[in-house]
C-alpha cells in the first residue's frame, strides 16, 4: 500500500508543479527571456525591477553560454562582453549583435604592503603574462613605482579557464601594446594559451586564487574588484598618465567616435595619445547584446533594448557601468529597425 | 546470476504448459526495452560523439596523442598535455589511494574490534557519496591553502631534490591539489570493494592459518592476500576509472594549465577537466571539435578499464565457484 501512496503523493506533486508553472506563464505573458554574459548582470537585474513593460528573465550564464542559447533559440536575447567570432556568426544564422553596456576590466593583485593602485603599464602585464617578469622586485616594477617598497616575491599570473569576454577585452588590450604577445599568445579571443600561470573558472574563480595567493595577478571587471576589496592596478595609458578603472577614465576612452565594424563590433581598448583621452583607462570594454534579426517577440525585443541603451543607462554608475555614447545609441536604434 | 535465470522458467515455457499470464509478457517486455535501452544509448552517444569530433580526427589525425599544442587562436589542438596530465594524477592517486584503502579494508575485516566495524565502514563510504563540486570546493577554500602554508613547503625541504617538488608551493591550484582530491575519492571506492573481497575469504582457510599458529600478518600476506590479489587489482582498476573520468573537482583544483611538467606544485590539466572547463565557451567549430575528439579519447579508455575490470572479477569469480 505505501508503494501506492506514494506514487499518488508524486503525481500530486508533479500536478501541482505543472499547475504553478502554466499559472506563472499566464501571469507574465509579455516575458523576455536572456541569458549570457556575467559581467552586465547587476545592471541587468537593476533592469529587471525598473523595466515596466515586459517581465525580463536573466540567466547569467557566462558569455560562451549565452551565444549557445540565442544559437538554439531557446532565449529571446543573449548577451556576451566579446563579439560573436565569424564561425558563431555563421552558427547564428542572422543575429545581430549591439554594444549596450560599458565598463572596465581591472588587473588586479595580492601584494601585502603594497597599497591600491601601483603602476603598471601594457608591456609590463604583458611580460608578466607571458612568463618573462617573474618576481615583483623586478627593475622594470621598481621603475615603474618609484618609492613602493617591493618585495622579494615570485609573480603568479591569473587568469580564466573558461571562455571569457573578460579575457577577450584584456587580450584585445595586450596585443595592441605588446607585438610579442601577438605572436606568442595570440588573440584578442575569449580562450588563448597562456604561457604560464594558474587557470581558474569565472570571475569568483580568479579573484579566489588572487585573495588566497600571495603575489598573485589576475583580472576581473572593475566592480567585482571593487566589491570584493582587492587591489588594482592604475594603468599608463598611451598619453603617459596613470588610469584607475573609474566611471570618468570609461567615459574618455569611450569618448572617440570610433568606427563599427559590419557586425557592430567597437574596441575601445589603448586609445590614442590626445587631449581627448587624457585620463582614458586603455582597458575598457563595450558589452554587447545579441537579437535574432527575425523574433516572435521582434517589438518587445525593440522596445526593451531601447531603453536600456537610454534610460536604463541612468542605473550604471552606481555600478561603474558608463553610459554609453549618443553615436553608440544611435547606431543601436539604427541596427533594431532591422529586426522584425 | 546464471544460477537466477536457470530457476525461472522462460515465457515461451510457461505458455507450452498452458500457464501464460499476459501480465507476465508486459512485464518481460517492458524490462526488455529497459534492457536493450541502455545499449542503444551507449551506441547513441558512441556515434554522435565520433560524428562531432570527425572534422578535428581528420585535421589533426593520432598526432593529436602527442601533440602538446592547444591554440585556440590559431585553431591548432593536441591532446599531449590532458593525457600526460590524466595519467600523472590518476596513477599517483593511486599510488596513495591503494595502500590506504587496503588498510582500512583489512582493519575493517580482520582487525578492528567488532562494534567499530560498522560506523568506521559507514564513515568510509559515506566519502563516496560527497558530491565532486563540494569536495572542489573545499579543495580550493582548505586544502590549496593548506599545501601551499604547510604540506608544500615540508615537501620541498624534504623531498625538493626530486623533480615533483622542485620549487616552493606558490598558488593553490595545482597537480597535487588534483592528486590528493582524486585519492579521496578512490580510497572509498577501491576500500568497498577489498572489505567485500576480504570478507570472502573462506573461513576454514583463514582458521587452518591461524590453527597452524600463523601471526595475524602472517595470515594478511600467506592468505588474505593471495586469495584476493586479482580483486584487489580490479578494484584498483576501478578506482583508476573513476580519476581518468573525474572532470568538475579536477577543473576547480589543477590550475588548468597546458604545461608538462612533473613539478607537482605547478598547474596542469586532465582530460575530463579541459573539456568541463572550455566547452561551453569555445570560439570555433573546430575547438570543439577537438574537445569531442578528447571526450572520443576518454570514452575509448573508460571502456577498456571497464572491461580489464570486468575480466578479472569474472575469473576470479569462476575461480572461487570452482573451488566452493
Amino acid at each position: 500500500m505505501s508503494f501506492k501512496r506514494s506514487v499518488t503523493a508524486v503525481a500530486l506533486v508533479a500536478i501541482v508543479g505543472v499547475v504553478i508553472a502554466v499559472a506563472a506563464g499566464a501571469r507574465s505573458h509579455g516575458t523576455l527571456s536572456g541569458a549570457g554574459a556575467t559581467f552586465p548582470q547587476p545592471l541587468i537585474a537593476i533592469w529587471q525591477q525598473q523595466y515596466k513593460r515586459d517581465q525580463i528573465n536573466y540567466n547569467g550564464i557566462g558569455s560562451g553560454g549565452g551565444i549557445a542559447a540565442i544559437t538554439n533559440r531557446t532565449v529571446d536575447f543573449g548577451a556576451s562582453d566579446a563579439p560573436l567570432t565569424p564561425d558563431q556568426f555563421a552558427a547564428c544564422k542572422g543575429c545581430v549583435q549591439m554594444p549596450w553596456v560599458l565598463s572596465a576590466t581591472s588587473v588586479m593583485y595580492n601584494l601585502d604592503g603594497v597599497k591600491n593602485a601601483m603602476h603598471m603599464n601594457g608591456r609590463l602585464i604583458a611580460d608578466i603574462y607571458m612568463g618573462r617578469v617573474t618576481n615583483w622586485n623586478d627593475a622594470r616594477i621598481k621603475r615603474l613605482n618609484p618609492g613602493v617598497n617591493l618585495p622579494d616575491r615570485k609573480i603568479t599570473p591569473v587568469y580564466r579557464s573558461d571562455g571569457s569576454g573578460t579575457t577577450y577585452n584584456f587580450t584585445d588590450y595586450l596585443t595592441s601594446v605588446s607585438s610579442a604577445f601577438k605572436s606568442r599568445v595570440g588573440g584578442p579571443s575569449t580562450t588563448v594559451n597562456w604561457p604560464t600561470g594558474v587557470g581558474a573558472r569565472g570571475s569568483s574563480g580568479v579573484a579566489g586564487v588572487v585573495t588566497r595567493t600571495e603575489g598573485a595577478v589576475g583580472y576581473a571587471d572593475i566592480a567585482y574588484a571593487l566589491n570584493n576589496h582587492i587591489k588594482f592596478a592604475a594603468v599608463q595609458n598611451r598619453s603617459g598618465k596613470w588610469a584607475t578603472p573609474g566611471l570618468r577614465s570609461i567615459k574618455a576612452a569611450a569618448s572617440a567616435d570610433k568606427k563599427f565594424s559590419s557586425t557592430n563590433e567597437l574596441s575601445i581598448v589603448n586609445p590614442p595619445k590626445g587631449k581627448k583621452y587624457l585620463r582614458a583607462y586603455p582597458i575598457s570594454t563595450y558589452s554587447y547584446v545579441i537579437v535574432p534579426l527575425q523574433s516572435g517577440k521582434a517589438a518587445q525585443l525593440k522596445s526593451f533594448i531601447t531603453w536600456a541603451v537610454t534610460s536604463g543607462q541612468r542605473f550604471g554608475p552606481k555600478l561603474i557601468f558608463q553610459p554609453v555614447p549618443l553615436y553608440v545609441v544611435n547606431r543601436v536604434k539604427a541596427q533594431l529597425k532591422r529586426v522584425h | 546470476m546464471a544460477t537466477a535465470t536457470r530457476s525461472i522458467p522462460d515465457p515461451a515455457a510457461l505458455r507450452r504448459r498452458g500457464r501464460f499470464n499476459p501480465g507476465d509478457a508486459i512485464l518481460y517486455g517492458v524490462t526488455l526495452g529497459a534492457a536493450l535501452s541502455a545499449l542503444v544509448l551507449l551506441i547513441l552517444i558512441a556515434r554522435e560523439i565520433l560524428a562531432d569530433a570527425w572534422p578535428a580526427m581528420k585535421e589533426f589525425g593520432l598526432g593529436f596523442l602527442t601533440s602538446t599544442t592547444w591554440e585556440p587562436t590559431r585553431d591548432i589542438y593536441g591532446a599531449g598535455a590532458f593525457l600526460f596530465g590524466t595519467a600523472l594524477t590518476s596513477f599517483a592517486a593511486l599510488l596513495l589511494a591503494a595502500p590506504i584503502s587496503i588498510a582500512i579494508a583489512l582493519f575493517l575485516t580482520e582487525l578492528a574490534p567488532r562494534w567499530l566495524r560498522g560506523p568506521v565502514g559507514a564513515l568510509v563510504e559515506m566519502l563516496a557519496s560527497v558530491p565532486s563540486v563540494v569536495l572542489g570546493l573545499w579543495g580550493i577554500l582548505v586544502m590549496g591553502p593548506w599545501i601551499v602554508e604547510h604540506v608544500g613547503p615540508f615537501l620541498h625541504r624534504t623531498l625538493g631534490w626530486t623533480p615533483f617538488f622542485k620549487t616552493e608551493p606558490v598558488a593553490g591550484p595545482s597537480i597535487l591539489s588534483a592528486i590528493l582530491i582524486l585519492t579521496i575519492m578512490m580510497v572509498p571506492i577501491i576500500s568497498s570493494i577489498c572489505r567485500e573481497l576480504f570478507l570472502n575469504v573462506p573461513r576454514e582457510l583463514k582458521e587452518g592459518a591461524l590453527a597452524l599458529g600463523a601471526t595475524r600478518w602472517e595470515l594478511v600476506r600467506g592468505v588474505i592476500f593471495p586469495y584476493a590479489r586479482a580483486g584487489i587489482a580490479a578494484a584498483m582498476i576501478l578506482g583508476l576509472g573513476r580519476a581518468v573520468g573525474e572532470a568538475i573537482a579536477v577543473t576547480q583544483v589543477i590550475g588548468n594549465n597546458e604545461a608538462i611538467t612533473w613539478n607537482l606544485f605547478d598547474p596542469g590539466d586532465t582530460l575530463a577537466s579541459r573539456i568541463a572547463s572550455s566547452y561551453v565557451g569555445a570560439t570555433s567549430k573546430m575547438q570543439i571539435s577537438a574537445l569531442v575528439y578528447l571526450a572520443v579519447i576518454l570514452l575509448a579508455f573508460s571502456l577498456v578499464v571497464n572491461l580489464v575490470a570486468r575480466v578479472i572479477v569474472q575469473r576470479v569469480t569462476a575461480r572461487q565457484e570452482g573451488r566452493a
